[in-house]
């Protein structure tokens, strides 16, 4: 038998669950499927006997366990609180363990992602045959997989013709040239360098329009997590030290994106092999805040110093809650008060808000008829409050949100909490 | 093992996509909500209608396929597993709520549906479906009618059978056949109905159900008392029952769930106490008030050693919450749980209560007590370890204890687990050869090749 080093390290998660099935209520995958093997108790079923011996991790083993968007619904719902998440990461771990990453996967993963620069270019590169895809829009995927996203007729937008970090200074003084009440590294994220470079520009004004300095680290990377959430801990290790290093000896790191926060903050949870790392990771963790908890929770800004830009005035506005921003970090009312405290727009609550919009990562590449039957809710939801725009602090789930608004020709913008202000 | 052949005939029935085999799925319909058994069936099918259900019995029985319904596989007696192989009937996508008749009261739903959709499409309409089994979010209306499920509301709204007014169910010969009808009132003939309800899927499949509903009470309210000592909790209860009040609930918790409780989300619940009673009251707003003090009374002037009235609706919340965590907290702390289901009439409560104390001391282990003191249905839950063979064989021994005490005690096998597999052994003992040949008999009468959930029940 396999020594299964990896799946011994979340043998413990394994055994949380109790069989009670009520994930099955909470699971979006479940909710179109109906069937067992989709939801956490069939997958943790399935992984408990390749622990014991009863089953191989075949690729078929894998299919089913590793079909999860990891949105976390049913481990904060779980009556045994089982990690569900740890024993989805762990899984897959063991598998890349096993078998080694799919050769796409690994030169994507550890010499274009891993390599903030040549992912630029090749980012560029893609964006320049752009022109090759038929479409409305510009159609292109920032993540991994993107070139097999191509040709699903999605609606996928334009990668930026100038990247974020060739349009930022790497560090940004306060506007009013006092002296800094902190500094702050900027982290962008891959999504917000290619695709949203207005949103991370927007935040780095208004961080130094509020006395903070703002560092944009060149050596920075990405933040990791398409890599190990797909099982590849040894490249999401080195990532993970990578930013630790540029982000040193500062108050604070703060992001726009919630993938990027929630995994900056979670090495600790899915990276360390040894109690010194661990250590590590934890002391990083404490430094990350997602912009939403740190406008709230550290700058405490006071509701009338969010201006909302002119062509927002007079708007309905609704807020989707990120899976990596509700569920990994408890973010939950933090973008509210600000949302709801706006002078000149109407704040109107969704059903469901904190549902997953059915992205998962790279889960909408491999599994993309599945993600349009979950984004499908998502959009119904939209359809019953009336807004005119959809607020959120996720590229990926903006990506998801404007593709499946638009298929069902709804006219809603998707914008950035932080594209809303002056 | 299904032949190629048959496997086509049901892809042909139900389409392909509805006829899984692959290996590891079929694991993933290997067990249910308990620890000690598993097997896995050769297929699992996903029939939309009663008629695609039909013609899969219809083949099954002229194979002699095994055949075992499945909804949301959340019992906790071992009944959705097909111990002999054969065909996993899953209705998972039958889950239509057909109809919801405000007038009349009465709902028509498909047997997938699960209760907590059905209770959300209630109460849009100031409706619900009172019996409450603690697996609402997972439990279907199959499971539910064929366990004739029940929860804490059962002291004051009775469980499953007490709403069921009609039900459409497929014969393990094929026919469709309709039971019942959609009035309060029916006497036409044997109840035929009741037969299928907490028949544990061995009679039939349950393709609908039509139930009576009722409208939502306008106010309730939880209180929490907390007691030194176990008997006196359970006095408690008599005597609030005696005053001419019945709460929708009481439920109780002993000392070792205090002490779990206060470790994971705190209530404040003082340590050395043996016992926590909950109530709630529910119905208009006044009587809700009168009724609420009377316990607060009862309580106070019969050895409670502190009462508290939620304050309102979020201290309720987080006490129910405790409450409903219970059975995790108990399953978190063994690697198996043996969680009995044993029901004795009321006054005998505290009785049962000591005797598992005792059987806890003699065999030395740990047995947690909760339960819905309220109709008797106590869950005491034995802690152990299947692989430890030393262990579990003690820990069996306690089970027939608590067992034989209950039914000394006057009480049944089950209150609402059913029988399954887990209560096989004592079966015969609890009804008699007489009863239990009867059963049988009734069953081949129905079920004349025996394909319908064989091997649960009875041995
Ligand atoms: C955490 C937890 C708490 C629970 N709390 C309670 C409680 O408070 N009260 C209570 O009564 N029970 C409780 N249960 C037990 C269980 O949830 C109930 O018995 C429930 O009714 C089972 O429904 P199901 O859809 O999961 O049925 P399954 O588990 O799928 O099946 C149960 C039985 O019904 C048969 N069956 C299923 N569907 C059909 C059908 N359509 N036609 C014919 N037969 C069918 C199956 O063959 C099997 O024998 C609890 C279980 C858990 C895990």
């Amino acid at each position: 038998m396999e020594d299964l080093n990896e799946l011994k390290k979340i043998e413990q998660y394994v055994d949380q669950c109790m069989k009670c099935g009520f994930c099955t209520f909470f699971c979006p995958i479940y909710q179109e499927e109906l069937v067992e093997s989709s939801a956490a108790r069939g997958k943790i079923f399935l992984t408990k006997q390749v622990l014991k011996g009863g089953q191989q991790l075949s690729d078929q083993a894998m299919d089913i366990i590793g079909k999860c968007l990891l949105c976390k619904a049913c481990a904060v719902n779980c009556p045994a609180k089982t990690q569900v998440d740890r024993v989805i990461v762990g899984a897959r771990a063991e598998q890349v363990r096993q078998q080694g990453l799919p050769l796409v996967k690994r030169l994507i993963f550890r010499h274009v992602m891993a390599n903030r620069r040549l992912f630029g270019w090749t980012v560029k590169l893609a964006s320049k045959l752009q022109w090759m895809i038929p479409g409305k829009q510009g159609k292109m995927k920032h993540l991994p997989d993107f070139l097999k996203a191509l040709g699903q007729g999605r609606n996928i937008p334009a990668i930026s013709s100038v990247l974020l970090r060739d349009q930022v200074q790497e560090v940004n003084p306060p506007w009013d040239s006092k002296a800094p009440r902190m500094r702050v590294g900027y982290f962008m994220g891959c999504a917000t360098d290619f695709i949203f470079p207005e949103t991370g520009l927007k935040t780095i004004e208004f961080l130094t329009r509020h006395g903070i300095e703002v560092v944009v680290p060149k050596a920075q990377s990405c933040c990791g997590t398409a890599i190990y959430f797909s099982g590849d801990l040894e490249t999401g290790r080195m990532l993970a030290y990578r930013n630790m290093e540029a982000f040193k000896d500062l108050d604070y790191v703060v992001t726009t994106c919630a993938t990027c926060s929630s995994s900056l903050k979670d090495y600790k949870v899915y990276l360390p092999e040894n109690d010194k790392q661990r250590k590590e990771f934890e002391d990083f963790s404490k430094k990350i805040k997602d912009v939403t908890e740190f406008l709230v929770d550290v700058l405490d800004i006071p509701p009338q110093e969010f201006h909302l830009r002119k062509e927002f005035q007079g708007k309905t506005i609704t807020w989707h809650d990120p899976c990596h921003l509700v569920r990994y970090q408890n973010i939950r009312n933090q973008p509210r008060r600000i949302l709801q405290a706006l002078q000149g727009s109407t704040y109107v609550e969704m059903p469901n808000a904190d549902r997953c919009c059915g992205m998962g990562g790279s889960f909408s590449i491999y599994h993309y008829d599945l993600t349009k039957k979950i984004a499908d809710r998502k959009v119904e939801s939209v359809k019953a409050t009336s807004a005119d725009i959809v607020v959120t602090a996720c590229p990926g789930c903006m990506i998801n949100l404007a593709d499946h608004l638009q298929r069902a020709e709804m006219p809603q913008q998707v914008r950035h909490l932080m594209d809303l202000f002056e | 093992m299904i032949s190629e052949s048959v496997l086509v005939e049901l892809q042909n029935i139900l389409g392909r996509e509805d006829v899984l085999t692959a290996r590891e799925i079929l694991k993933t319909y290997s067990y249910d909500g308990t620890s000690q058994w598993t097997h896995e069936p050769d297929a699992v099918v996903f029939p939309r209608t009663a008629e695609q259900v039909s013609a899969i019995m219809k083949l099954a029985n002229a194979h002699r396929i095994p055949v075992t319904p499945r909804g949301g596989g959340t019992n906790v007696s071992g009944g959705s597993i097909p111990v002999l192989g054969g065909i996993v009937l899953c209705t998972t996508k039958m889950d239509k709520i057909l109809n919801i008749d405000r007038e009349n009261f009465t709902a028509t739903v498909e047997c997938g549906v699960v209760l907590m959709n059905f209770n959300t499409r209630l109460a849009a309409e100031g409706l619900f479906f009172p019996p409450d089994p603690q697996s609402f979010l997972a439990a279907t209306i199959g499971g539910i009618v064929a366990e004739n499920a029940g929860g804490p509301a059962g002291v004051k709204y009775g469980v499953t059978k007490q709403y069921l007014l009609g039900l459409e169910v497929v014969l393990p010969t094929g026919e469709i056949i309709q039971l019942g009808g959609r009035t309060v009132k029916n006497v036409v003939g044997y109840d035929l109905t009741m037969l299928f309800c907490s028949s544990e899927g061995t009679l039939g499949i349950i393709t609908k159900a039509e139930f009576k509903v009722n409208a939502i009470p306008p106010a309730k309210k939880t209180i929490l008392a907390i007691y030194d000592d176990v008997a006196v909790a359970g006095e408690n209860v008599s005597l609030v029952l005696k005053s001419g009040v019945t709460p929708a609930k009481i439920e109780l918790l002993d000392n070792w769930l205090i002490h779990r409780i206060e470790e994971a989300s705190p209530l404040g619940l003082p340590g050395e106490a043996d016992a926590v009673l909950i109530f709630e009251v529910d119905g208009m707003a006044e009587a809700v008030e009168k009724e609420a003090d009377k316990i607060i009374e009862i309580a106070r002037m019969n050895g409670a050693r502190e009462v508290r009235p939620a304050r309102d609706q979020d201290e309720a919340n987080r006490f129910w919450m405790a409450r409903r965590a219970g059975f995790a907290m108990i399953f978190g702390r063994a690697p198996t749980v043996l969680a009995e289901d044993v029901t004795v009439p009321r006054g005998q409560i505290p009785a049962l209560i000591r005797k598992c104390r005792e059987l806890s001391r003699k065999y030395d282990l740990e047995i947690v007590v909760m339960g819905h003191a309220g109709d008797g249905n106590l869950h005491p839950s034995v802690l152990t370890d299947i692989k430890d063979r030393e262990h579990f064989a003690r820990a069996e021994k306690a089970v027939e204890g608590i067992i034989e005490a209950a039914l000394e005690l006057g009480g049944v096998l089950s209150g609402e687990h059913g029988i399954g597999l887990e209560k096989q052994r004592f079966f015969r003992r609890a009804l008699g050869p007489t009863v239990t040949d009867l059963m049988k008999n009734i069953k081949s009468l129905v079920d004349p090749n025996n394909i319908m959930n064989p091997g649960k029940i009875w041995d």
